[in-house]
């Protein structure tokens, strides 16, 4: 199955518009293929589900506009090596959900800017950097009013001579008291592949709750040993253990069709450690 | 069904086991003791392929077969279960699904399908029940977030699921309460049968009032030193392991 399929079985549409609004039909995800610079405004009050997908080699950009009380929920997926930019305004009362997903040699960059209060946004990425692969995942969360919550998880997964870098940053305006805002990114290593992580926290207001950590592992030894202990193979073991650690990413697309693809693609990506 | 001759096993240059000899029968259960660092749980995890341990010298024969030249999982699926002293955890894995995946394998190595889903389930229910262990936890991850007892349960569990000919309990008393030990000790004798043995490495007698051994084998400095029947853990309780070491240095 690939994205172009999912159109065509009319389990997605691909939209062409710049306006999300209530004649919108937003029954189905609506699909980006390929964006190079879209600009797309979602009306106050409506919900969509977005997918922005990059199948070919590709240099893009999306900038999201959230009206008030607007919500998206959006799986942005990376099959083929790019250079995309992602900004996404969120005003007053806005939700964004974000599940992201990096299987190629891809550069990309998410900006939030939660300019109103009481926002909220969660962000789930992944990162698969294979053989010579090398790829970057920015994400900025800017906190710029208060009462904003984001949390964000971010993976990564290195293998053969590949590499991987995560860099974020949370920042967080004088203005915007009260903020809640949650990262945490993961990585595993193998072979003779390495991750950079560059967690950062800016913060300017003084009543917040901010926190983040950042890890760099190696495969979990007496893991695999447990599983072989049972009867698993070596290999067996190794991508459990790997499907295990990036499922908790994978699996907070609420999309089930789009799901299945993504876990297909990781599936086909992990034989390759 | 298992037999150990003059297993010498070593961690980087340190030579922990130095020379056992052990033979386990079906049908058996045997209680190796001893004080701490005498080997216990190296042998354990020598008898389960753990690649941190060298064997330098000596022979284990499972079921006919020479065991130390076996990978790891083939051991298992001839099996052999290890029940481990500190279960681990492995995130984003359910147990079900783990579980699910490991029956599949034993039933490939011997020939047979897999378990269709409701049998598989079934069989889950009941085997869950010989350890009381709650329905709620197959569904988490494998022992991510299980107390201590739970995880020793959830070893049991395993060993109910798969049925293994033999099975290697390292210390799967420590760290429970009364009550779960009781839970656990009466699963393993429930689940003990005239073709499978037991072998369970135990620090106190506490856990042989439930699993009643036929011999009982005390490790020191890597070597079998002295082994009795049950009424030799209970003499090791009053009067601790001095009396033997002394005899054994002399």
């Amino acid at each position: 199955m690939t994205i172009e399929e999912l159109i065509l079985s009319g389990v997605v549409r691909e939209f062409k518009g710049a306006v999300v609004d209530s004649s919108t039909d937003t029954s189905l995800p609506l699909v980006l293929l390929n964006p190079k610079s879209r600009t797309i405004e979602v009306a106050p009050s409506v919900s969509v589900r977005l997918i922005v997908a990059c199948t070919q080699s590709s240099q893009g950009g999306v900038e999201l506009f959230l009206a008030e009380n607007s919500s998206v929920e959006m799986v942005n997926l990376y099959l083929a090596d790019s250079y995309v930019n992602v900004t996404v305004h969120q005003s007053l009362g806005s939700q964004c959900k974000t599940m992201t997903a990096l299987l190629s040699s891809t550069n990309v960059t998410y900006n939030y800017l939660l300019e109103g209060e009481y926002c909220s946004n969660a962000f789930d990425g992944l990162f698969m950097a294979m053989g010579s692969d090398h790829a970057t995942l920015n994400l900025t969360t800017r906190h710029l009013k208060a009462n904003c919550n984001s949390n964000s998880t971010v993976k990564g997964v290195s293998a053969g001579r590949a590499t991987g870098e995560f860099h974020g940053l949370v920042y967080v305006a004088p203005d915007a008291q009260h903020t809640d805002a949650q990262q945490q990114n993961r990585n595993i290593e193998f072979d003779d592949s390495h991750i950079v992580a560059l967690p950062q926290l800016e913060i300017y207001a003084d009543d917040v709750r901010c926190s983040h950590g950042s890890t760099v592992g190696y495969s979990d030894e007496q893991a695999i040993f447990y599983m072989r202990q049972r009867g698993l193979t070596e290999s067996y073991a190794r991508r459990l253990q790997i499907e295990g650690f990036v499922g908790e990413v994978v699996n907070r697309c609420n999309m089930e069709e789009i799901c299945c693809f993504v876990r297909d693609i990781v599936s086909q990506k992990m034989s390759e450690i | 069904m298992l037999k150990i001759e003059n297993l010498h096993a070593s961690v980087g240059d340190k030579e922990i086991l130095r020379g056992i000899n052990l033979e386990v029968k079906a049908g058996e259960v045997h209680a190796i003791m001893g004080p701490n660092g005498s080997g216990k749980s190296t042998l354990a995890s020598v008898l389960a392929g753990n690649e941190k341990f060298t064997v330098t010298a000596g022979e284990v024969i499972f079921m006919g077969e020479n065991l130390l030249d076996v990978p790891i999982e083939e051991r298992a699926l001839k099996g052999l279960f290890l029940g481990f002293q500190y279960p681990v955890e492995i995130p984003g894995v359910s147990m079900a699904n783990f579980m699910k995946i490991a029956l599949a394998e034993q039933r490939k190595y011997k020939g047979l399908e897999p378990l269709t889903a409701s049998e598989f389930l079934k069989l889950m229910r009941e085997k869950s029940a010989v350890v009381e262990l709650d329905g709620k936890l197959t569904s988490r991850a494998v022992n991510e977030g299980f107390s201590g007892g739970e995880k020793k349960k959830n070893e049991i569990f395993q060993m109910a699921m798969l049925e293994p000919k033999l099975a290697i309990l390292d210390e799967t008393d420590s760290g429970l309460d009364i009550d779960a030990l009781r839970v656990v000790a009466t699963g393993v004798t429930r689940l003990k049968r005239p073709d499978n043995a037991t072998v369970v490495i135990t620090h106190y007698q506490r856990l042989l009032d439930y699993i009643v051994p036929d011999y009982v084998h005390v490790l020191y400095k890597g070597r079998i030193i002295y082994s009795g029947d049950k009424s030799l853990a209970l003499k090791l309780e009053k009067e601790g392991y001095d009396w033997l070491i002394n005899e054994y240095k002399e």
